[in-house]
């Protein structure tokens, strides 16, 4: 094309040939980029951390402090994480990272990991979790911090695990405990996907137990990622293309996804009992569930208790949260509500400005010696 | 105005343009659409009987390749699954054994240095 043809191509308001080759160069750079964020690892889960503890699978980590020991709270902060992923979502990425938050904040910072479950694994359940593994990692805990009382945080599952544990062992030094978005109350069987599949009776998870042992990753994410298919299977991957050339969001979009993608499966007998007694029969708000022959008794919870709650959580709905303060011992307890889902809560954008400073006021209020 | 038109124009730069136009336009029916639907009873009665099926038809196969497999094992004199799995039982009970003896032995050791120093 010669500058004349050029010049009359632009006045007539087509693109000239170096502005095709150009978009069509970029557009090839920005696939190859999205194809990378799906097929590639982010590095996640970055600040520094010691294993102080095992016992088969899991671990127990020790995230080393940054600030001096004169200025750290008394109090050493627990965290357990659900039984069917990883915990790195606390620690997403530098800069975005909850354990970050909360170190330069003075605590003295323990995670503990379940760990990916094998077969000879397959019975283990919820009576395991809450009072042969999470005991003796308290235990090991309490013994390297030195720490009489402690706080402890629990997510999803984690949050089911430890508030069973703080009403069994209420004397145990459980001083302050926050839940996040805890599946507890199932009394409205029309509340949210998992209530509705798992309470038809053509859904039958002794059988899924039987046949397959533990159940496998793939199965529980794509059971979470159907209760929103749009947005799971196509609105994410849109928004990336969309943003492909925001290093900021494509940063972000990358951690979340290896996060996402790491998937773990679930011990059998966690999830028979999961469905069966809690989903089904909702036992533990009925006063009826038993772990190694004990009774559950939400009222012997007497820890300071913060309940944290997604508006728009489709995987633990609002009510099955809320009711638990009616239920609970604790004579302090605050029940915080906040705008997004399950997981942008803690790992959203939002959540450096809106969760994480409320959750740290109030644990820092309760931290004292 | 003449920004509305441009965008329902084909874009040679943009070869997502038309799909981000079906997106935009149509992606919050869809996704409301489709949550709606996966929250009714008959897509919770479809699924739990497919997988269902799936469990059923499976099984046998799964079943045969075990057995076969376990004979396979023991004419090579190699362990099998279930005893890999038996073991790994053994040595997680073990575990928890030693675990709670050296959470005795740290507690002696503590009260002893304890009543030393005093």
């Amino acid at each position: 094309m010669t500058t004349k043809e050029s010049t009359q191509a632009v006045d007539a308001g087509m693109p000239s040939f170096s502005d095709v080759c150009e978009g069509w160069h970029r557009a090839a750079e920005n696939l190859d980029r999205f194809n990378r964020m799906l097929t590639t690892d982010a590095k996640i889960a970055q600040t520094p951390k010691e294993v102080v503890w095992t016992l088969n699978k899991a671990k127990l980590y020790h995230y080393i402090p940054v600030v001096p020991e004169q200025d750290r709270k008394p109090v050493p902060l627990f965290m357990v994480f659900a039984i069917m992923n990883r915990p790195h979502v606390l620690d997403l990425r530098p800069g975005h990272s909850f354990v970050e938050y909360m170190l330069r904040h003075g605590y003295d910072l323990y995670l503990l990991d379940w760990g990916e479950p094998g077969p000879e694994d397959k019975n283990m359940c919820f009576d395991d979790y809450t009072l042969e593994y999470l005991p003796r990692a308290i235990r090991k805990f309490k013994s390297i911090s030195g720490a009489e009382e402690f706080s402890m945080l629990g997510w999803c599952l984690g949050a089911l695990i430890s508030t069973m544990y703080a009403a069994l062992r209420p004397d145990d030094g459980l001083k302050n405990l926050m839940l996040l978005t805890a599946p507890l109350d199932f009394s409205d069987q029309e509340a949210g996907g998992f209530t509705r599949w798992s309470s038809n009776p053509a859904f039958n998870a002794n059988t899924i137990v039987e046949k397959l042992g533990n159940v496998p990753g793939e199965m529980i994410d794509s059971g979470a990622k159907m209760l929103k298919p749009i947005e799971n299977y196509f609105g994410s991957y849109s928004m990336l293309w969309d943003k492909i050339e925001n290093p900021g969001t494509v940063e972000a979009w990358h951690a979340m996804n290896t996060w996402v993608r790491d998937i773990i499966p679930m011990a059998g007998g966690a999830y028979k009992q999961l469905i069966n007694e809690l989903y089904k029969e909702n036992k533990l708000v009925k006063g009826t569930l038993q772990l190694r022959g004990e009774t559950v008794d939400l009222k012997k919870l007497k820890a300071n208790l913060f309940n944290v709650i997604a508006e728009a959580d489709h995987i633990t709905p609002p009510c099955q949260s809320e009711s638990i303060m009616d239920l609970v011992g604790s004579e302090d307890k605050e029940l915080f509500r906040v705008r997004g889902g399950h997981i942008g809560i803690m790992a959203g954008r939002g959540a450096e400005k809106n969760t994480w400073p409320h959750m740290e006021s109030w644990l820092s209020a309760r931290s004292g010696g | 105005m003449s920004q509305s038109k441009d965008n329902q124009t084909f874009d040679p730069f943009d070869p997502t343009g038309m799909l981000k136009q079906m997106r935009d336009s149509n992606m919050e029916s869809w996704s409301k659409i489709m949550t709606d639907f996966v929250n009714t009873e008959a897509y919770a009665e479809s699924t739990g009987a497919m997988l269902d099926a799936w469990l059923t038809t499976s099984g046998p196969f799964r079943k045969a390749m075990e057995s076969s497999m376990a004979q396979a094992m023991a004419q090579l004199n190699m362990p099998t699954r279930d005893d890999i799995t038996r073991l790994a039982e053994r040595l997680t009970n073990i575990e928890m054994r030693l675990d709670d003896l050296d959470a005795r032995l740290s507690e002696g050791a503590s009260s002893n240095d304890t009543q030393a120093t005093n």
